[in-house]
């Protein structure tokens, strides 16, 4: 590990969060952002003036635009592309502006319609070398969830199992959403539900995806320092690491399952793998709920066999018996998660981490959760403390 | 042939590929009933997604060579929600991932095939779809014994 990431540890800091979720008909994408914006200085306790840099993932309208809705200057601006995995590394961003002084509180902000006006169609799909998720519109292979349904085949042919291993990930974060006012998908779910969901591409159902909806959000990072002077706890940022990406790190795939071009082995991860636990100066057993990017069940798998929670193959027993749910040994994805909260291009993950650790997610509050990891299959990861 | 970025054939109402200009020798071959990906002429390894360099030695050198077609059935899923209405009334339908003998892994479809009889590990033979005048999809189907 490096001297700077030994001093960077806890250094930075969420200071308020703001978010917004479910159907709002009538409001553009800059609206809802606008409004999270409002809800995270209020939550904080900070002033517009206080930001002096923002961050956010392209959603129809662009950062300076936003800036200029909401009168603010920056002296540090930055612009993603709008997909889940590039979540974690705003926030890693925003923490490196702050600790390295380039500002002094960073905004993220988010906003999104489920059906955006005026926007082209999506040509991802027909990218060179195929779609971001594996896509190729000739022979029928469409939409991120086919990216999903592929890996999990090959989880399954590799390991054993089917589908009906999915359920208890489905039924756990659908248990989790019913203790969240906010969550979008609220109604009991049972396994005969479960398996009553039509197919959208075997081997995976309705309820092994997440659905579409309206939402905004907004984090604010700053200085452990200053925000010790904020109006909430400071959640404290302990340890990060980066998306892995090349061709052994398939999206929406754990590596070695042989999707598209990755080779074929049974993954477990290394040191080097698990850099941000050294950051942060734990182990996975000191991590006392984990947040994963779920927009498809099976990430769950690959999110708890990335980080060593499970060895290879053994997440699909995992999940099982209420161990990943509130009470149970792991947590996992303790608001409902993408599959039933909603999706807020994970913001809304990050947005649970930080109440988590504030304690004050009332009925679904994680009993004394000191440690809270944000950590997904692409290896990417956020370490959080009270 | 010329470089292709229509999604849609508006005849049938059936996506397209798109034909990046790197990628003309392949079509042209799928076009003849072949399938020619790019081998490096330092390693000797073929590659895919068609790409300017050799992703495993970096060589900028290749030469498009003919694959033997000969290919194992690696992934597979089965699509019920069709994306527009050319797919409703093909779902449900498979798409297949297939391990070729010379290495590389091909995104298609497995023609004469009911979706019941697919098994991963299954052997499989190039086959070829014309969807245009021009375009030709290269596919797979269950080797002869």
């Amino acid at each position: 590990m490096t001297e700077v990431a030994k001093a960077l540890r806890d250094k930075t800091a969420v200071c308020g969060v703001g978010l917004l979720l479910g159907n709002y008909p009538d409001r553009t994408a800059l609206s809802l952002a606008v409004d999270a914006y409002q809800l995270a200085l209020d939550d904080a306790g900070l002033k517009r003036e206080d930001v002096d840099g923002i961050i956010q993932l392209s959603f129809g309208y662009d950062y300076d635009r936003f800036l200029e809705a909401v009168g603010t200057d920056v002296r540090y601006a930055y612009q993603g592309w709008s997909h889940g995995r590039f979540v974690a590394p705003m926030l890693q961003h925003a923490a490196m502006a702050v600790a390295t002084g380039m500002a002094r509180a960073v905004a993220i902000v988010h906003g999104r319609r489920r059906r955006p006006y005026g926007q082209t169609a999506d040509h991802e799909m027909w990218r060179q070398g195929l779609g971001p998720h594996g896509e190729s519109p000739a022979y029928g292979a469409l939409g991120p969830v086919f990216g999903a349904a592929i890996a999990a085949q090959r989880y399954f042919h590799m390991y054993g199992g089917s589908n009906e291993d999915l359920a208890p990930i489905a039924m756990a974060f659908r248990r989790h959403a019913r203790l969240n006012p906010v969550a979008v998908r609220r109604s009991p779910m049972s396994k005969e539900d479960y398996l009553n969901s039509r197919w959208i591409i075997e081997p995976l159902r309705l309820f092994d995806c997440c659905q579409n909806n309206d939402g905004g959000a907004c984090l604010i990072i700053t200085s452990a320092e200053r925000a010790r002077d904020c109006r909430k706890p400071p959640v404290y940022i302990s340890g990060m690491q980066g998306v892995h990406a090349g061709r052994q790190f398939h999206n929406l795939t754990l590596p070695g399952l042989g999707v598209a071009q990755q080779e074929v082995y049974k993954y477990r991860p290394t040191k080097e793998d698990l850099h941000a636990y050294e950051m942060a100066g734990i182990t996975h057993q000191d991590v006392d709920a984990l947040i994963t990017y779920d927009a498809f069940s099976p990430l769950v798998l690959f999110g708890l066999e990335r980080f060593g929670f499970c060895g290879p193959g053994e997440a699909r027993e995992f999940v099982k018996d209420g161990r990943i749910e509130i009470g149970g040994e792991l947590p996992v994805n303790t608001s409902g998660g993408l599959l039933s909260e909603g999706h807020v291009i994970g913001w809304n993950l990050f947005i649970e981490a930080v109440r988590q650790l504030r304690h004050e997610c009332g009925e679904r509050q994680v009993r004394d959760a000191e440690i809270v990891q944000y950590g997904s299959f692409l290896g990417e990861t956020v370490i959080f403390r009270r | 042939m010329e470089p292709s970025f229509k999604m849609l054939d508006e005849r049938s109402g059936r996506y397209l590929p798109f034909i990046y200009p790197e990628e003309i020798p392949f079509w042209e071959a799928a076009k003849q009933r072949q399938i020619r990906l790019q081998r490096c002429s330092s390693c000797g390894r073929a590659w895919y997604p068609i790409g300017p360099a050799c992703p495993f030695c970096f060589s900028m050198k290749f030469e498009w060579v003919a694959m033997s077609g000969r290919g194992t059935l690696h992934n597979y899923v089965v699509f019920h929600k069709a994306w527009t209405p050319w797919f409703e009334k093909r779902v449900p339908y498979a798409v297949v991932q297939v391990e070729l003998e010379e290495g590389p892994r091909l995104t298609t479809n497995l023609l004469d095939c009911p979706i019941g009889d697919i098994r991963i590990g299954m052997q499989v033979e190039a086959a070829y779809e014309d969807v245009t005048d021009e375009i030709t999809l290269v596919q797979f189907r269950p080797a002869k014994r």
